[in-house]
């Protein structure tokens, strides 16, 4: 009786208990899109096939929250494609440690921490979704930029993000705000929050209302946009010409690492040249090849979009983030 | 209250003590490690803040100063009682449909009930966008300008999702009233709607208190459906997600769920005060016979038809929109949606089976053995513990993660908990054991109290106690208390989320992943194998249970 009973038990703990690394395992957790993910995974397999990769996807407030709350004891030995302002926050820039790259090297200087402790070879910019029936159905004209949208003819016709959960929400007010300087941009901020139908917890969801023609016009960010197009959706793309914020997709790795080795040869090869030309599938912004598809320029993307790029400070941006949010609650938001 | 002297003891008292020791012990400890350590690690955290030592009350003063938190806690205080007051009249409608009344097709209807807690809640929001978003199918159909976001929205989707726990925990307390009031009630001329206001009504006052506070808790603490259907109508809920997952202030996201208790706290001693001790069943008591009753019949099968009827075009609307080429603009039919892009596929769907049945299994038995405690105990005691029974209803889903993922990331059990199934089972459990225990507890003031008595005076233990008296009176709830488990386990998302790992991924996070990344049509397609597997599991699990009951019954002679 006893003996079966701690058989028993022994198989029970055996089958909850999770398994444990072993060498040519790293863990690794990422904000990217699961289908890009599956995508770079089997061209980093074949690239490092000792190398095997855990992956943990979560959304980008979720991946953040989760890094937080695991702080005392980190699990993962690499952080990959988080956004940057995230990854700026002391209590998550604090747990990575300096890594200096060969393939980082020759980034652009705005892609890189000088450093070491991130690099990103990624980026995606503020969007707008416009869906042209429901444009036409509410005879509306296209909008072009930001100033386009306070106009009064637009009232309740817009989804934004809230800055308060989104990130995206947060990168389109920081580059508004960085252009046009604190009056003028709190006063435009203050005009387009007077057309907006409601704010959405998710920086993709105004795309998708938009897509399914719930309001005409969704402000997004460019992937989501470009996938709607693909998807098929009567979607059309318009970067903002003024003051287009955008965000870095930022890798690095942890200072507990268990398995640094491995994990140090995982992030170079997402900053390989050959994960490069996997990035242009997806990405609007790529470190090393900073000159958009014809595809997407088709789709609506600047053939220049490099140069309409303001040049965020994205650690000022980190640091003020609170304070601006907080204004933003007070002054502007519903 | 015993007033026999026990007669020889059937069972060796050591066997005995040692398993009342075990029963008592478990789910106390269970409580205590899994309920009541991370809710206070985590209310300690809303008493810090990052980088400075020290408790403070600076996140509560900052809450107090905040603009939108006002009237955030009025929208969800108004919100919430809307939901409640519905739920629980369309609750009380259906659980006399099923218990009281003699209508046909009462399967389906059940069927059609249950589909809010064997879905992701993904597909209530989703399906009322479709149906009646600014572009959804009515405003299609009619031409008439929809908008669903916003009061009305958030009512609809929370009452749905509300609608089949409410049902459940009436009608555990509809399973028995006594047949001799009815008698009585017949033989003095009462009324049929004298009878149910004096004798159904009031003999179940314990079971429609305690869905009023499950239904006003899961609401106000509920984040998923505020988040797609709420537009501008900011609630309590959404402050918590924005301060966690938007600015990663877990300290003052603590703060404002601690706030999401008080409501809780109070209807706890509300209830307390309106419930002074009602006895428990007779022994005489058999369940009231429904006798036929035309007119009855028919109010109650069109009442629940008009309550039913939504809750199906909501699931049907998504199932549908899953069946499309491109919704809403191209409805060719296809099942190319079913073939999903994630890089797992439908793994996760096991995972999340596995979890469910280990949920429902351990859950069923310790929410049994706590309430049994309960049931036993000091009346102080008894209250401390019916408290911290109901107290997870009140802590949104998010916070128990959050917590979770702190409590058991350090320490002594980390090694052994952190990224288990055994976690996450432990995880759903507490999430939804509010709902469990008040179930059970509201199913066992049936059990007569003289029958237990009699059964240890004639010298049976425990065992033969829970066998011959309790079991026979609370079967049917102790059946819809492991469903209820086992269907939250497969769908439940705002907790487990922080606990999946790249090797346990579960299928509704799939289905968020899925709905995150743009390939709406595929989530939708996920959630709909999601129901069809919950279902033909529960159905599974049902007939092995019909077929084990016939074949118990052979076996054993007929004890009453």
């Amino acid at each position: 009786m006893r003996v079966l009973t701690r058989v028993a038990i022994a198989l029970v703990l055996g089958l909850f208990v999770g398994v444990h690394a072993c060498a040519g395992t790293i863990t690794v957790y990422t904000a990217l899109e699961n289908d890009e993910v599956s995508l770079y995974l089997a061209a980093a397999h074949k690239a490092l096939p000792d190398v095997h990769v855990r992956v943990l996807r979560l959304s980008t407030g979720d991946l953040a929250a989760r890094l937080v709350a695991e702080a005392g004891h980190p699990r993962n030995d690499v952080v990959w494609g988080e956004a940057l302002t995230d990854m700026l926050d002391p209590r998550i820039a604090g747990q990575l440690q300096p890594l200096h790259l060969a393939n980082v090297a020759h980034f652009p200087s705005r892609f890189r921490d000088p450093a070491g402790r991130w690099f990103a070879p990624t980026g995606y910019v503020s969007a707008l979704c416009v869906n042209t029936p429901a444009l036409a159905a509410a005879h509306l004209p296209m909008p072009h930029s930001w100033r386009d949208l306070t106009k009064p003819i637009y009232k309740g016709q817009v989804v934004m993000p809230d800055p308060q959960s989104s990130g995206t929400g947060y990168m389109m007010i920081a580059g508004i705000l960085h252009g046009l300087g604190q009056a003028r941009g709190w006063a435009l901020l203050k005009a387009l929050s007077g057309n907006v139908a409601q704010y959405t917890a998710s920086g993709s969801r105004p795309c998708k209302l938009a897509r399914t023609g719930e309001y005409p016009i969704g402000v997004s960010f460019a992937f989501v946009a470009m996938q709607a197009i693909k998807q098929g959706f009567p979607v059309q793309m318009v970067i903002p010409s003024d003051h287009v914020g955008y965000e870095l997709e930022a890798s690095g790795l942890m200072k507990g690492a268990r398995n640094a080795a491995d994990a140090r040869r995982f992030l170079a090869w997402t900053a390989s040249s050959q994960a490069a030309a996997l990035y242009r599938h997806y990405k609007s912004i790529v470190a090393v090849s900073a000159a958009p598809s014809a595809g997407e320029i088709h789709d609506g993307l600047p053939a220049h979009l490099m140069q309409h790029l303001e040049p965020i400070d994205f650690a000022a941006s980190a640091r003020q983030r609170a304070a601006v949010i907080e204004r933003w609650k007070r002054d502007v938001g519903h | 209250m015993n007033t026999c002297t026990p007669a020889t003891r059937v069972y060796r008292p050591g066997t005995e003590r040692a398993l009342g020791l075990l029963g008592g012990g478990l789910p106390l400890l269970a409580l205590a490690l899994f309920f009541v350590y991370p809710l206070l690690s985590i209310g300690w955290r809303s008493f810090t803040v990052d980088g400075a030592g020290g408790p403070t009350l600076a996140n509560y003063l900052r809450l107090w100063s905040e603009p939108g938190i006002a009237r955030a806690a009025w929208h969800s205080l108004t919100m919430s009682g809307t939901v409640t007051v519905l739920a629980l009249a369309a609750g009380l409608l259906l659980a006399m449909l099923f218990k009281r009344s003699r209508v046909r097709g009462r399967r389906l209807m059940f069927a059609v009930l249950m589909l809010p807690m064997l879905a992701p809640s993904l597909m209530q929001g989703l399906g009322l966008l479709f149906l009646l978003g600014r572009n959804g199918l009515v405003h299609r159909w009619t031409g008439l300008d929809t908008d669903i976001y916003g009061f009305w929205g958030l009512v609809a989707a929370n009452a749905i999702y509300a609608l089949p726990q409410a049902t459940l925990i009436i009608a555990a307390a509809l399973e028995r009233t006594d047949h001799r009031h009815y008698d009585a009630a017949l033989t003095m001329g009462a009324s049929p709607w004298r009878q149910f206001l004096d004798i159904t009504l009031a003999q179940s006052r314990y079971g429609l208190l305690a869905a009023v506070f499950v239904v006003f808790s899961v609401t106000i603490t509920d984040f998923g459906n505020a988040i797609v259907l709420g537009g501008p109508y900011r609630v309590l809920a959404n402050e918590v997600y924005d301060q966690v997952a938007g600015q990663m202030d877990i300290n003052m996201g603590a703060a404002v769920g601690m706030l999401l208790l008080l409501p809780a706290l109070a209807s706890l001693l509300v209830e307390r005060s309106a419930l002074r001790r009602a006895g428990t069943g007779s022994e005489h008591a058999r369940p009231a016979d429904v006798r036929p009753g035309r007119g009855r019949d028919l109010g109650l099968g069109l009442g629940s038809v008009v309550v039913l009827a939504p809750v199906l075009a909501v699931f049907a609307t998504v199932v549908y929109a899953s069946l499309v080429k491109l919704w809403p603009y191209r409805l060719e039919l296809t099942l190319a949606h079913y073939h999903t892009d994630l890089p797992d596929g439908y793994t996760p769907i096991f995972t999340s089976l596995k979890l469910a049945l280990l949920t429902a299994l351990a859950g069923t038995v310790l929410v049994f053995a706590l309430t049994l405690l309960v049931r036993r105990a000091r009346p102080s005691l008894a209250r401390g513990l019916h408290v911290m029974a109901t107290l997870p209803a009140a802590v949104p889903g998010l916070v128990i993660g959050i917590a979770y993922l702190m409590s058991f990331n350090t320490g002594p059990l980390a090694d052994m908990l952190y990224g288990s199934l055994f976690l996450m089972a432990a995880c759903n459990l507490y999430h939804y054991h509010a709902q469990s225990y008040l179930m059970l507890a509201t199913g066992m003031r049936a059990v007569p109290g003289a029958l237990e008595d009699a059964v240890t005076c004639l010298g049976g233990g425990l065992l033969r106690r829970l066998r011959d008296v309790v079991l026979p009176f609370t079967a049917p709830t102790v059946a819809s208390v492991f469903f209820f488990l086992f269907m939250q386990s497969m769908v439940t998302l705002s907790a487990v989320v922080f606990l999946v790992t790249p090797e346990l991924n579960l299928a509704s996070v799939a289905v968020m992943q899925l709905d995150a990344n743009g390939f709406v049509s595929q989530a939708a397609a996920y959630a709909t194998c999601i129901v069809a597997s919950v279902a033909a599991a529960a159905l599974a699990m049902r007939v092995c249970a019909t077929l084990l009951a016939r074949h118990f019954q052979r076996r054993t002679p007929d004890v009453a």
